[in-house]
Formats: structure tokens, C-alpha cells, sequence
């Protein structure tokens, strides 16, 4: 196994810049929002150099567009890789979506019909951003609660098609499965075991809401146990494999949710080899 | 991808309340039809935006109350569909809306209130650059002071006011009760320092003069704006004063 394996990471959360700078916790890892510090400067840039010189990285965004059928948004494209000069992220990773047409901005993270055409369409933009960027990235499956009519395939065989066209690599969003395979009544694991496994580089993990019928991808809960279970299933195929919770809303103290990790960790160690767990820092996770 | 492209316009006309026909391209279910689907990235789109609005305008919505807060909001939203990639850009249309929309335009106050959270809003993330060093000053040669220009901080704004604006932008802020509304012109200064925004009002004088360094004009033109307030034997003593209040409080970044 060549991947890079990080260890268990946090998405960086402003409530919780005084405590990491403070406290230094035992966190292999952050994940950024790239957005957030696409700012020309004070405090969101001056907490993330600080964070930045005491831990790995990663920069995930929301803005991409790739499923957009407008051109390339170059001045996103150009902040982008103007804040990873800055930051030196070990990957770069953005949605399998749409969030814009005609130049207005839906913010949301939109699903895509599952087609040919679509995946042509992505494939080239995903080629043109890594070009850009001049590295690789890494794409993610969405929460979705529509099909669309025009879809051919399902929504694993689009993902896995698009990264092999592309050559980028997989985030592969454990809760987002779960969502989705309720919304739209498939088995999460025909998703797991649908994905090739070199391409996955990072997993996400999330609490998620009921509306009705429907499972919401809120970030607002703590991970239920039915996605902590396909956690272990994904383990089991993909190995050891980078892994973060995202809190978005309602959000913890940072002692809460570094416990939240470390359940994550002792799944992981519990599943796989102690020689799996070692990261590139040269530590093994997950061991008492 | 004219076909996905169509899709896509459809879908989002949906989001934004006008005629679509997005539910065509849906599948419906049992335990929710299409229309339902849809309407989740519908309620989904505008309480993000709202998010966004209240974010930024948390002492406008403290000063209107929550119901004229989020009639302001639906009206924004309804108006300006968002070009801005980040939603940090969203609001910035906002100063249009208090001014051509009712009941809004009929509260001027308003407007000054905007314009003093935008201000703060700027601060916290403007351009970083270093404060100039006070010894600059010493070292410049006695020929250079009158065509010497200021670079001041990115994040600095002067702000006139014809109430007492800042008085309830500062009331709100500390969660009392604001006091009534009254005419007070006066001017503001907002800016950071040391990454922490701070605002204090300018003396007429002080006022004038940060206006011209703030429009580019040199130390003579500074020194001419002062010539309102000040016996003319006064004003390079004031005016080397009041630069040096500015280099002391971080305001000022370079000399040009």
C-alpha cells in the first residue's frame, strides 16, 4: 500500500482556535475549509499559520463547481492555489457536484445525473483543474435527496468512473453513503465495494439529521452507530485510510470531539493490523 | 451539455422561487414525491443565505427585531440571487436594499448602521501589511515632508455620520438598549490593529485631515485641510501630531 496515511484528524473550526493554540492537542491532523481563508488577511489567516506550523493539513472546498456547465471559475481557481502555496496541504479535495449555473451561486452542493455525458463533461474539468493546480485531487460523494430521470448508472459506478477518466483520487464521505443509500434505497456496502480501492485517499465522517422520510446531512449530531459499523466495513476494504469527523453546527467543545476521534481510532485498531496504523509521522494510532 | 445545462438552470430557477420545471426531471418515491425532494434544496437555499445575512448583520437584525429582521432578509434574498462565489460576499448589496426598499428606506438610521457593520466586517479581514516603524519620520529629509503621501491600513474606514449611529451600533453591541434615534453628525474611524478591529470617533480637525490622507492627498494638502481648525502658525505642530497618533494607533503602513 503506497497511499499516505495521515492518522485521525478534525475539520478546523473557528470556535476552537484558542484551544488548539493553546493546548496543542493530540490530533494528527486538520482539515481546512478553503473558502474560509480565502480572505486577503487578519485573523483567519494569522490562526491558520499558527495551526499550520504545529500540524499536517489538508484543504477541502466547497466552490469547485466541477459538475457546473459554466466555464471554470479561474479567479476561485487562481485563490485556490494561491492558499496552497500557503498552507502546503498534503491534498486538496472539492464535491462530486454543481453549486452554480449562469454565474449565480446556489451554495449548495448539488447532485448530477449519473451519465455518460456527465461524466465526460467532469472528467475534462477535473483534468483541467489538476493542471491548473498542478497536483491531483481528490473529489467526494455528496448527501443527495433527488434521482434524476437521466441517470444510467448508480451513483458508485459514476464516482469511480469519473476518478479513473480523470486520474484524480477519492474522498470517500462514510456518513454521505449512509444518507444517500436511505434516500434513495440502496446498500451502503454495494457502494464500498464499488469503489476502487487505490483511488481513496481520505475518509469523512458526520453526524447527520431525520426530516420526515428523509436522512438531512446536517454535521450537526455526533456519528450514529450504523455509520461507525460501515466505518469498520470500509476499513476492511479500503486499509488504512486518512480519517476526519466534520462538525459543522452545534458544534462541541474540542474534548468532545477528540473523543468522538479516538472512537474512530479504536475501531481502526480493532480492524487492522498495528503495521497499517503507522503513519507517515512515523506513530501508530489507535494503540493504548 | 446543453441538456445538463438545461437541467441545471431549471434547478436552480427552482431554488429561486421562479416558474421551473425542475420536478419534471425527478424521480418521485413513495415516501416523498419530487416535489418534496426538491423542496429540501429550496428551504435548504434560503437558510443558508439568511445564515449569511444574519452573520453580518448581527446588530441590524438586534436593532429591527427578528420579524422585521427576516422580512428585510426575504427581501434581500427575493432581490439578489448570489453572484458571489463565497457567501462572505453575499450581503454586500445590502446598503441598496435599505435605501430603495420599504419600510427600510424610510429609517435612515439604517443605513448608517449598515455601513458601520460592513466597516467592522472589512476590518477583521482586510490585508494584512506592518505598521511603519514611528523612527521613518526621523529619518526623512526636511524637503520630503510636504509631497509625502500615507498608505494607510487596508482596514481602515472613515465613516460620516448624521445620527448617533455609533452610540446604538455600541448599545447593541453589548446587548442594551439602544437610545433613541438623534441627529449627531459626526465622524468614525474603523480599523484593526493588531487583529483586533477598533473603532473612536474623529475631532472635526482630525476628521478633515484622515479624509485627505485617505483620498491620497500629500502632507501640505493635509496641512491646508487643517488651516479650518487652526491658526496657521498651529498646523505643522498639529499635523505632525495627529500623524503620529495614526503611526502610533497602526493605521499607518507606509510613506510614499
Amino acid at each position: 500500500m503506497t497511499r499516505p496515511f495521515l492518522g485521525f484528524g478534525l475539520g478546523l473550526r473557528t470556535d476552537h482556535y484558542d484551544y488548539v493554540e493553546t493546548h496543542r492537542p493530540d490530533v494528527d491532523w486538520f482539515e481546512i475549509l478553503s473558502e474560509n481563508y480565502m480572505v486577503p488577511g487578519g485573523k483567519p489567516l494569522a490562526h491558520l499559520d499558527r495551526i499550520r506550523a504545529d500540524y499536517p493539513m489538508v484543504m477541502h472546498g466547497v466552490s469547485l463547481s466541477i459538475g457546473s456547465t459554466d466555464p471554470l471559475n479561474t479567479d476561485y481557481l487562481a485563490a485556490l492555489k494561491a492558499l496552497a502555496e500557503r498552507v502546503e496541504p498534503e491534498w486538496i479535495s472539492d464535491h462530486l457536484c454543481w453549486t452554480s449555473v449562469d454565474h449565480t451561486n446556489s451554495h449548495d452542493l448539488l447532485p448530477l445525473p449519473y451519465n455518460e455525458a456527465t461524466i465526460a463533461h467532469i472528467a475534462a474539468r477535473i483534468r483541467q483543474v489538476q493542471d491548473l493546480l498542478g497536483r491531483r485531487i481528490l473529489i467526494e460523494n455528496l448527501s443527495s435527496y433527488v434521482t434524476y430521470h437521466e441517470s444510467e448508472m448508480s451513483e458508485w459506478e459514476f464516482l469511480d468512473e469519473i476518478a479513473r477518466r480523470a486520474d484524480c483520487l477519492i474522498l470517500l464521505d462514510i456518513n454521505n453513503i449512509f444518507v444517500s443509500a436511505h434516500n434513495h434505497h440502496f446498500d451502503p456496502m454495494d457502494y464500498i465495494e464499488g469503489v476502487s480501492v487505490e483511488r481513496v485517499m481520505q475518509f469523512h465522517l458526520a453526524g447527520h439529521s431525520y426530516s420526515g422520510q428523509m436522512i438531512i446531512d446536517t454535521h450537526d449530531h455526533p456519528i450514529c452507530d450504523p455509520v461507525w459499523a460501515l466505518y469498520e466495513k470500509a476499513l476492511r476494504r479500503f486499509g488504512a485510510v486518512s480519517t476526519m469527523i466534520e462538525r459543522d453546527d452545534n458544534i462541541p467543545a474540542f474534548p468532545e470531539l477528540r473523543a468522538e476521534l479516538a472512537i474512530a481510532e479504536r475501531i481502526a485498531a480493532d480492524t487492522l493490523a498495528p503495521e497499517q496504523l503507522e503513519t507517515r509521522a512515523g506513530r501508530m494510532r489507535g494503540v493504548a | 451539455m446543453q441538456a445538463l445545462r438545461r437541467m441545471q438552470q431549471s434547478f436552480l430557477g427552482h431554488l429561486l422561487g421562479r416558474p421551473s420545471d425542475a420536478v419534471d426531471y425527478i424521480q418521485s418515491t413513495p415516501e416523498a414525491s419530487a416535489a418534496q425532494r426538491l423542496g429540501i434544496y429550496a428551504s435548504g437555499y434560503r437558510l443558508r443565505l439568511k445564515e449569511a445575512l444574519e452573520t453580518d448583520y448581527e446588530r441590524l437584525h438586534a436593532y429591527l427585531g427578528d420579524d422585521l429582521f427576516d422580512q428585510l432578509m426575504d427581501a434581500y434574498i427575493d432581490r439578489f440571487p448570489s453572484h458571489a462565489t463565497s457567501l462572505r460576499d453575499y450581503s454586500r448589496h445590502m446598503d441598496v436594499l435599505l435605501r430603495e426598499t420599504l419600510p427600510f428606506s424610510g429609517i435612515p438610521v439604517l443605513r448608517e448602521l449598515e455601513r458601520i457593520e460592513r466597516a467592522f466586517n472589512h476590518s477583521f479581514d482586510a490585508a494584512d501589511a506592518a505598521p511603519l516603524d514611528p523612527a521613518c519620520l526621523e529619518s526623512l529629509p526636511p524637503e520630503a515632508w510636504p509631497g509625502m503621501r500615507l498608505e494607510l491600513h487596508a482596514s481602515l474606514s472613515v465613516l460620516d455620520c448624521a445620527f448617533n449611529s455609533f452610540p446604538i451600533w455600541r448599545a447593541l453591541s453589548r446587548d442594551e438598549v439602544p437610545p433613541e434615534v438623534a441627529h449627531e453628525p459626526s465622524t468614525w474611524v474603523v480599523w484593526r490593529k493588531d487583529l483586533v478591529s477598533l473603532y473612536r470617533s474623529l475631532p472635526p480637525d482630525e476628521a478633515d485631515a484622515l479624509a485627505v490622507a485617505r483620498d491620497g492627498g500629500d502632507f501640505s494638502a493635509l496641512c491646508e485641510a487643517l488651516l479650518a481648525h487652526h491658526a496657521e502658525q498651529e498646523v505643522p505642530v498639529q499635523a505632525v501630531t495627529l500623524l503620529r497618533t495614526w503611526i502610533d494607533e497602526q493605521m499607518v503602513v507606509g510613506l510614499a
